[in-house]
Order: structure tokens, then sequence, then C-alpha cells
């Protein structure tokens, strides 16, 4: 379970990225989070890993017995924190000059010994791990291909195969979809539907009508604030409302196809 | 409104600038020779020397060819030795140097300390060296490596700077130490050109190896050296064509190695 309470983000300018956001996302919950541009989706997403510090405001994580104070943590507590938080990027971000594979292994850098993974590397119980996770998304074929050869579609499936082989609580994708064509963007959907039943899914997504189709929970941000949380099915006017004029919504709302 | 037919004024300035930085140059060029002394008639006679000497260098002296062996392979040994050395001691300053993963001070006095070692010919490392250490192939390693810094230290650095920071963030994301990111994205990222540039380091390091053996360090630099001084100028020239066989092979097997690891098409 995640906890945010009430964090704003404000730019040094005193400008607030984020003003005052609160909800809780359970086991199940696989939350959209769609807004204009500059809503501050991004910065919530990195609030909640701690790679963005909230000016106030809290984001709490409870594993079981256990409760993780996001914003609090720094140094080797904010990486233990991290290694339970699995994230996809738009960008891919993976090591492309690394195979799948590596990159698939990557994902458990933060749960090995330091100095294992220096001069040692992973076992190969975990390579069969690795393996398994590539195959969970189809392409183990492509296990020792680098990541620089491969396509947006399949490196994407890296990415969330990393994820997987991560073994997080929780499972954050910051526009997971955006560099990739409607095709592969349903196939990377597809993907993250199991994820998000087996925990608490939380993606920014531009389409609306991708978000409805995958996400059980709609919020939308607008100014930094909440300006919708509930249903994934939003009306054209509750669409018109979370992307301001109506002229816009036309241009957001097409699928990118 | 009438369009402006007069020349914009620094037109003509212009042209008198350049005609004064010309004279200038011949000014700066009349001294120069001028103090160093440049004869057209020690010319014309160093040209007939010349040429005499070099006939005293025909024909090699064959036989001494496996004296070269040992001395040659020596020269081989210290590049390769400070090459290794360098390179690793060079990697130690990049990560200390590269913006994206120092400090501003630490990033500050490494660039600094590369700066000034780029601004130190090998040859004054080699004197100061040998000063201090002694005759030997030790201290042309040592000043071999040493001199690989301020290169290979240099670009190295640039190289890291170039990481993907999202990449980084991304495996931070994980919960990865700094070491870890460095071992498992930096390293990766940046192994083409550090193995590029090693290489070409490499031979570098063979060229200098050469000439640091005229003053002490040993190997064939030092057999040229020490046949001139004996003025057995034909084994001197055998010596010559060991050298002239050894760059140039050690330039193919470099070429040859970096196609090899460093395949095109997987970079980006």
């Amino acid at each position: 379970m995640i906890e945010v309470k009430n964090i704003t983000k404000r730019l040094p300018n005193g400008k607030a990225i984020l003003d005052g956001v609160s909800f809780t996302a359970h086991r199940g919950d696989f939350i959209g989070i769609l807004g204009p541009s500059g809503a501050g989706k991004t910065t919530l997403i990195r609030c909640l890993n701690g790679l963005t510090q909230p000016s106030s405001g809290q984001v709490i994580i409870t594993q079981g017995e256990r409760t993780y104070e996001v914003n609090r943590c720094r140094g080797k507590a904010l990486r233990k924190l991290r290694q339970k938080i699995g994230v996809i990027f738009q960008g891919f971000n993976l090591v492309t000059r690394l195979s799948a594979l590596d990159n698939v292994m990557i994902g458990r850098l933060g749960q090995v010994h330091p100095m294992r993974s220096l001069f040692y590397g992973f076992t190969n119980q975990e390579a069969e791990e690795a393996m398994d996770a590539l195959d969970q998304v189809k392409i183990a074929h492509l296990a020792h291909r680098t990541v620089a050869s491969l396509s947006g579609g399949e490196t994407q499936r890296v990415a969330i195969a990393r994820a997987i082989f991560q073994r997080p609580v929780m499972l954050l994708a910051d526009e997971p979809i955006a560099n990739l064509d409607p095709t592969n963007a349903q196939k990377i959907m597809r993907l993250l539907k199991p994820l998000s039943e087996r925990m608490p899914t939380i993606g920014v997504f531009h389409q609306p009508d991708i978000a409805a189709q995958f996400c059980t929970r709609i919020i939308s941000l607008k100014d930094g604030k909440v300006a919708y949380d509930g249903s994934p099915h939003l009306s054209n006017e509750q669409l018109e409302e979370v992307y301001g004029t109506s002229g816009r919504l036309s241009a957001v709302s097409t699928p990118a196809s | 409104m009438s369009r402006p037919t007069t020349v914009p004024p620094h037109y003509h300035r212009k042209r008198l600038v350049t005609w004064l930085l010309v004279a200038l140059l011949l000014v700066l060029v009349y001294f120069s020779a001028k103090e160093c002394r440049v004869d057209h008639q020690l010319f014309s006679s160093g040209v007939g020397e010349g040429l005499r000497f070099l006939t005293e260098l025909f024909p090699p002296d064959y036989s001494t060819f496996s004296e070269m062996l040992y001395p040659a392979l020596e020269t081989i040994m210290i590049a390769l030795l400070a090459t290794v050395l360098g390179a690793l001691f060079s990697l130690a300053f990049a990560l200390a140097g590269a913006a994206n993963l120092a400090p501003l001070w630490l990033k500050s006095l490494s660039r600094l300390a590369m700066a000034l070692e780029r601004a130190l010919p090998e040859i004054i490392v080699i004197l100061l060296l040998v000063a201090a250490l002694g005759l030997g192939p030790f201290p042309g390693v040592v000043a071999l490596s040493i001199g690989c810094l301020g290169m290979l230290g240099r670009l190295f650095a640039d190289a890291i700077e170039e990481v993907d920071a999202k990449t980084m963030e991304a495996v931070a994301s994980v919960g990865a130490t700094k070491a870890q990111i460095i071992r498992y994205v930096v390293l990766p990222q940046v192994m083409p050109s550090l193995i590029a540039n090693t290489l070409f380091r490499l031979e570098i390091n063979i060229r200098l190896s050469v000439l640091l053996g005229a003053v002490g360090a040993g190997g064939i630099g030092y057999e040229i050296f020490y046949s001139f001084q004996l003025l057995e100028y034909e084994r001197a020239s055998m010596a010559i064509l060991v050298v002239l066989a050894l760059v140039f092979f050690s330039e193919r097997l470099s070429d040859f190695l970096r196609n090899r690891l460093i395949p095109e098409g997987k970079l980006k």
C-alpha cells in the first residue's frame, strides 16, 4: 500500500509543481495519472521513489508490518526503499551497450552484496531467474542482444523484465508507452496489466482511452492539484475538465496513430 | 528610401588589419631566423654532409639483428606496462574528474592535475625521474605512466561525462550504490572509448619508449644511442630498422584489435 499525504513540491522561485496531492493506492489498483503537460505528473512519480524530494507532505509505503517513509529516507535507507519500487521510464533508460539479460539483472543490484556485484557479478541461479523474467515478456530469444540493437517495443519489454526481476512491492511507470507506436503500446499495456494485479501500480499516460482500457482508477492533475480521482471511464465533459479547453482535448485524446 | 551604396565602414579597416598581421609575422620570422643563425652556406654544405652520413648507415649490419631482439622486447614491455598502469591511473583521475560523478572541488582538482601533466613534456618527466630513481627501465615505465594521465585522463573523463544521466538515475532507482552505477552503467558505456584511446596511447608509448631509451631507460632506443656513441653506424641503422618494424606492426596490431573489440553498428 502506498499513501501519498498532502505532498507539495515548490521550485526555488516559489511556483508549486505539486500542490497538496493526496491519494492512497492498494494492491490491485492500477492508477493512471492524466493531465496536461506541466501538470506535475512526472514530478509526482519522482516523489514516490525519492528521485525528487517534495517540499512538504509524506509518501508512506507499507509492506506487511513494515512502513517506509519515502521523504525521510536518505543514503542507505533510500537505496533499501528503492529496491522495493520498480520503475519503468518513457525513454527506457537502459544501459545500451549491455545485453538484455545484463540489463534485467541490474534490477536486483540493490539486493546483492556490493562486493559481489563489483567483482563477480550475478549467480547462475539469478541468471536463470532473469531469463524467466525475459520469457514472461516474450523476448527470451533476445537475451544476448545488446539493448542498442533492439527496437523501442523490445527495449521497453527489457525494462519491464528488469522490474519483474527486481521483485518490487510497487510499480511506477512514467509515460511507459509515449515513445511507442499504438500496436506496441497495446502490447506493453497488456504486459503491465497482470503486474498491476500483484502490486499497486501507478502510471502516467497521455492517452485517456488506453488508460480507460487498462487502469482501474484515474487521477488527473491540473496545476499541481488533484482535479479528478475515480472511475477510469471519464465522460467527455470530465476529459475536457482534465485537459482544459475542448480544443486541447481533441489534440490530446486522439490516439497516437 | 534609397539603399545604402557606401561600403560598410569596417571593410577597409579589415583589409588593413590583415596586412598589418602579415607584416608582423614577417618581422617575427626575420628576427627568429637571425637568432637561430640560419646560414645558407651551412645548409648547402650540410646537405652534402647529411647524404654522406646516410651512406655510412648503409648497409645495416644484419648480423647484429639477434642482439636487437631483447632490447626491442624491453621497449615493448616498458610501453605495455606503462600503458596498462597509466590507463588505470587515468581512469581513477577520470572518475574523479567527471562532473556527473564527482563533486565540484574534486572534479576541479583532478582536471587541474591532468592539465598540468599535459603541460609537462614526457622528456622532462623522464629527466626528473632519472634524477630521482636513477637509470633503467623502471623510471621509463613510471614516466610513461604519468605521461598517459594528461591525454587519457582527459579523454576518459569527457567520455564519462557523456554517459546518459537518465540511465544512471534509472539504475539508482533500483537501489544501486554509486560504485555499482560506475561498474554497471559508466564502465560499459565508455568501454569503446577506453579501449580505442588506450590502444592509441600504446602506439604513442612504443614510440616514446624508443625515445626514452636514448636518455637511459634502456630498450632499443638505448641501442641506437649507444651505437652512435661508438660510431657503429651500421649497427645503429639495424636498430633503426627494428624500430621502424616495431612501430609499423604495433600500429597494425592496434588497428586490428580496435576493429575486433569495438564492432561498428553496436556502438551508440
